[in-house]
């Protein structure tokens, strides 16, 4: 085995890690915050924004990203309107198409994501907080976001490796992440099997970190589907049985 | 001072599409009043419980309490709504409610339950708020238990939880929604005994039930519900005594075992 070749490459690629992460966590975290955006708008039972939301969902669960990112970086430039505008400094960037297809993708997942969550929350805990005197803003922030976030968060945590994943496919439209590197270097030695390698064994590196940190913060989060640990007992102030 | 009902219920129906659940309803009740509310299933008696806070709308009817009118306003189809959600807010951090099926929030602790609505509704301090919940927790036997989640308790201890969570927002009325018929029969006795100490202290609680001791012994007034109408209304000891109505001497003929 080329030891040297190998370390060679995977130096190189390394190198394009930065804009991978980049490219996936802009997306998702702009997705994730248009994705409460939509599912609240599914739940809101006012017709034309509940019509919205499906709409888009429809779209962008049902084709493929890369002819969302085709169409967004090569079908936008066609109309003279949109080079004209204000836009066309970030539309012709294939950074900013890249970006804006992977977070349009993720929030109609994401939305459904949680959408399936908000629907699992117990009616009775909303009724008891409903009871107490609780509504709007508040009852969403203690009681029911809380609730739904802990049911999505399994699904969730599979959403944002598929989205890891997808970056590759801006590599299509030049964008050197890398993948695009990798086709790179092996357009330039004609090794695919070692450059590919080394391209995917840090694409698993990458998920499988963002898997553990995922399981953490679930762990993190859901003492209450745990075994008691009676040790950790806040202190009762004295005021014992 | 003019004694103002604690709750005061007028003329209250409610119909679910076709079926009227509730068919006139009216009585009122008074501070430190512990009223059980009896009935056959389907006889409307935790829907009436509901209408008070608002968990149900009223078809029509009026609910006052303390001497505060819930105001209603048609809705957009026709069908009445609460006119102000400020008002039923408001009315319903003065009336907690304990339900059949405990409803504590399953992502925080029993302390933060009890915690949750004096801080988070009720604005108030922290610490004071903390210090009374204890105090509370320990009142209804489950202080050693503060830090623990409602999955891992009983169900018993999940009632006394939430009975527990219902007297931390100092409330004016305590509603229960037959809090012990989700529970283990031997749990049954841990949950009565909090209540029978509650009751002890004054408070004004109604309470629809079939734990027929309960309404015999700790109650000081029993309403019969059949067919959404009151069938019978008096203390306890006229009621089970020599019940003057037909329909609520076979009724508790039928719950002999309370």
């Amino acid at each position: 085995m080329d030891f040297a070749f190998y370390t060679e490459v995977i130096v190189r690629l390394l190198g394009a890690v930065p804009t991978t992460l980049e490219l996936a966590f802009v997306s998702v975290a702009i997705g994730a915050v248009m994705a409460v955006g939509l599912a609240m708008m599914r739940q809101s039972r006012i017709a034309a924004l509940d019509m919205f939301a499906r709409g888009f969902i429809f779209v962008f669960r049902g084709t493929p990203l890369l002819v969302q990112i085709f169409l967004i970086f090569y079908g936008l430039s066609q109309f003279p309107a949109i080079r004209q505008s204000w836009a066309w400094q970030y539309l012709r960037e294939p950074y900013f198409c890249a970006i804006l297809a992977l977070a349009l993708n993720t929030a109609a997942y994401t939305a459904e994501i949680l959408r399936g969550g908000l629907q699992s929350v117990p009616f009775g805990q909303v009724e008891a907080a409903r009871a107490c005197g609780m509504s709007g803003f508040t009852l969403y922030r203690r009681i029911i976001l809380p609730i739904a976030i802990r049911q999505a968060l399994p699904s969730y945590g599979t959403e944002v490796i598929l989205m890891v994943r997808s970056t590759a496919l801006a590599s299509i439209i030049t964008l050197m992440e890398l993948t695009g590197v990798a086709q790179k270097i092996n357009s330039e030695t004609f090794r695919a099997i070692e450059v590919f390698i080394c391209a995917g064994a840090i694409y698993l590196a990458i998920n499988f970190l963002l898997s553990r940190v995922i399981m953490a913060l679930e762990y993190w989060l859901t003492p209450h589907l745990r075994a008691p640990k009676i040790a950790a007992a806040p202190a009762t102030n004295g005021v014992a049985a | 001072m003019a004694d103002i009902p604690a709750v005061s219920i007028r003329d209250l129906r409610k119909s679910f599409g076709a079926l009227e659940v509730l068919k006139g309803v009216s009585f009122d009740a008074h501070d430190g009043d512990v009223i059980s509310i009896l009935g056959a299933s389907g006889s409307g008696k935790s829907t009436l419980l509901r209408c008070i806070n608002m968990l149900e709308t009223p078809t029509s009817g009026e609910i006052v309490v303390a001497g505060e009118t819930i105001l209603m306003k048609p809705g957009k189809r026709g069908q009445p709504e609460p006119a102000d959600r400020k008002q039923v807010d408001r009315i319903r951090s003065g009336l907690a409610m304990v339900f059949q099926s405990f409803n504590l929030w399953s992502h925080m602790t029993v302390l933060e339950n009890v915690m949750e609505a004096p801080v988070h509704v009720q604005n108030r301090p922290r610490g004071e708020v903390k210090d009374e919940a204890m105090a509370i927790l320990a009142k209804v036997g489950i202080a050693d238990r503060a830090g623990y989640y409602p999955s891992h308790l009983s169900g018993g201890q999940q009632q006394r939880a939430a009975i527990a969570r219902a007297l931390a927002m100092k409330p004016k009325v305590m509603l229960f929604d037959e809090p012990t018929s989700a529970l283990d029969p031997e749990l049954v006795g841990e949950v009565l005994r909090v209540m029978r100490a509650i009751a002890e202290e004054g408070r004004t609680m109604l309470v629809v039930t079939h734990e027929m001791g309960f309404a015999r012994d700790v109650s000081s007034r029993v309403l019969f519900l059949h067919q959404g109408q009151i069938e019978a209304d008096g203390p306890p000891a006229e009621l089970f005594g020599a019940a003057r109505s037909e329909r609520f001497r076979q009724f508790i003929s039928r719950h002999a075992d309370g």
